[in-house]
């Protein structure tokens, strides 16, 4: 097995960024649920995965979290953050 | 071999996205709603997979999982696992093709060796072996 190309798309990035994903899109903003948006925003969704399969093809730094902003998601969530030791 | 803590397990993508075959992989706890729901009872989580066809209906997903608010997802699958949104693009020439096999899983457990060094291997050799995916996309919940 060579491996194979991923892409993941994280609603979470500080979490993900544990797992050190080889490429990685953050559609700001979006809660937990909402990978790809809000339920029947097909465009929307559309946008997101183009976005995220395109990274595939980008010079992009391994392990590095692209974020995008998606303003037609509307309401913005804050992400999960990692609890630091002694915090 | 075993795999640095610290390094980035990075396969390059030397292909071009209009001729390549994609595959999704889900740790929202995605699975046919004729297939075992996921074990949510047991508090260690559920290690096990379920393959989901290419072809499938998406009205026929539904998910299983305790720790995320699905209710989205269970009015649209594609907020987690973008099957119908893989087709558009398919059908949009953005795309080459869909693979033959796609995963759900539910990302949540207490048995986090077991989850890396076994199941995500697994995931892994049956995606590479039974897909003909040249790519994965992977979401969560």
């Amino acid at each position: 097995m060579k491996g194979i190309p991923t892409v993941l798309i994280t609603v979470s990035p500080e979490v993900s960024a544990q797992m050190r994903p080889p490429r990685a899109l953050y559609p700001k903003g979006f809660k937990i649920g909402n990978s790809l948006g809000r339920p029947g925003m097909r465009e929307l969704q559309r946008r997101v995965l183009r976005d995220a399969l395109g990274l595939l093809t980008q010079n992009t730094r391994p392990g590095e979290t692209i974020t995008i902003e998606y303003p037609e998601y509307g309401e913005q969530y804050e992400p999960p953050r990692v609890k630091k030791p002694g915090t | 071999m075993t795999i640095s803590r610290k390094c980035v397990p990075f396969t390059p993508f030397e292909r071009e996205l209009s001729k390549s075959t994609i595959a999704l992989v889900t740790a929202g706890g995605v699975h046919l709603r004729n297939q075992e729901p996921f074990n949510i009872a047991d508090e260690l989580g559920d290690l096990g997979y379920r393959e989901i066809p290419p072809d499938v209906d998406s009205s026929q997903l539904m998910v299983t999982h305790h720790h995320y608010e699905h209710t989205d997802a269970d009015q649209d699958i594609n907020v987690v696992f973008p099957i119908d949104v893989l087709r558009d693009l398919e059908t949009e020439g953005f795309i080459g093709g869909i693979a033959k096999k796609h995963i759900g899983y539910m990302g949540y457990t207490m048995q986090l060796k077991a989850m890396y060094e076994g199941t995500a291997r697994e995931i892994a050799n049956d995606i590479d072996k039974g897909s003909r995916a040249d790519a994965v996309v992977l979401t969560g919940g």
